[in-house]
């Protein structure tokens, strides 16, 4: 199955904070984590927070140690996960990339008056 | 879903179900001053681990805080206001017994609804709680304007957004009104108090534990601030509720 790394960054926590520090990992170099499963505890001037992973893969890197403070943007984690073109075990024939999009009814002209 | 209670306030809450259900007692989520269930608990991880653990989560934002009213009046946040919003929100909720865990003021209205209604208690959990008085040294009349650690607690969590100034001071006095009496002590419930090494409104948690026959899990390296976000009161808390 093909890999491919996909890097987290520490995403905007609101209210325009710029930084978080990171308090405690919940997962370590080599885990295995679920989409939403817990993947870090960081702190801002404002509550404390668990980020749950984005993603499902394998933990390659924690780009910051417990106590260092992470700028929001900034690399927190890089996954290892499967390469999302490659088909999925057990379906017989090509899955489209893409689902087609529901059509949207969208009015472009305004009505007149 | 929503709570309509005495003086017309209305107090909202979210009532969560695990995918699936294990023990049949739901757990009760107490949030602190100045927060509210979203902020003090489901982005500290307890929505996802009690669901995870197949427990059932009733999740209010107490009167004044979150989506809840906010009346500006301190005669309506007194304890017996806030133990009377969840036990019209149970019966409401057709649930007779819970599993209740609190953090900081939320521990105080855990402790309150337990001695007032032990029968629709369980098991007890108070975080970031102790003996000693939390408004101890502030001035309730100017909240904010000193440096006690509640005058500090008060300056963040006034500034937060969504939050109702006029209102958490209100409640504040309310709930210094009625001051905390370790006294009797909670017995009959099994009860736990966790509470972060460094934090100073939780002082005499220990104390509080042992006078009630319970135990006591300190947190290292934690404040009030951060202690309710960490995995090892999570998972404190997980065991004592499972066990």
């Amino acid at each position: 199955m093909a890999q491919e790394n996909f890097t987290f960054t520490l995403p905007d926590l609101g209210e325009g904070l710029v930084e978080a520090t990171v308090l405690e990992w919940q997962v370590a170099v080599g885990d295995v984590v679920e989409r939403n499963a817990p993947l870090v505890e960081v702190e801002t001037t404002k509550s404390a927070v668990v980020i749950p992973s984005p993603k499902a893969g394998r933990i390659a890197e924690l780009h910051a140690e417990e106590e260092q403070v992470v700028p929001v943007g900034e690399p927190l984690v890089t996954f290892e996960v499967e390469a999302a073109d490659e088909p999925q075990a057990g379906i017989v024939g090509r899955v489209p990339a893409e689902e087609a999009r529901p059509a949207r009814r969208v009015r472009l002209r305004p009505p007149s008056d | 879903m929503s709570a309509n209670l005495a003086g017309d306030v209305t107090m909202r809450y979210v009532d969560l179900h695990p995918q699936a259900p294990g023990d049949g007692v739901p757990v009760l989520l107490l949030h602190g001053f100045g927060t509210d269930f979203g902020m003090n608990w489901r982005a500290a991880g307890w929505a996802q681990a009690l669901e995870t653990a197949g427990r059932r989560v009733i999740g209010p934002d107490l009167r004044g805080h979150g989506t809840s009213d906010k009346p500006t009046d301190s005669a309506l946040y007194l304890p017996e206001h806030f133990v009377a919003d969840l036990l019209a929100m149970l019966d409401e909720s057709g649930v007779d017994k819970v599993d209740v865990v609190g953090y900081s003021m939320g521990s105080r209205l855990a402790w309150e609804l337990a001695s007032t209604a032990p029968e629709r208690v369980r098991r007890v959990v108070l975080g970031g709680f102790g003996t000693k008085n939390a408004f101890a040294g502030t001035d309730l009349s100017d909240p904010g304007s000193g440096d006690t650690p509640f005058d500090t607690v008060y300056r963040t969590v006034a500034a937060l957004p969504g939050n109702d100034a006029a209102a958490l001071a209100a409640c504040a006095r309310g709930q210094a009104a009625r001051p905390f009496e370790a006294e009797p002590p909670l017995t009959g419930i099994p009860l736990m108090v966790v509470s972060g090494a460094r934090d100073a409104l939780a002082e005499g948690a220990a104390e509080l534990a042992e006078r009630c026959g319970g135990t006591h899990v300190e947190i290292p390296g934690r404040d009030h601030a951060n202690a309710v976000s960490s995995r090892a009161f999570r998972q404190a808390v997980l065991d004592f509720l499972a066990g």
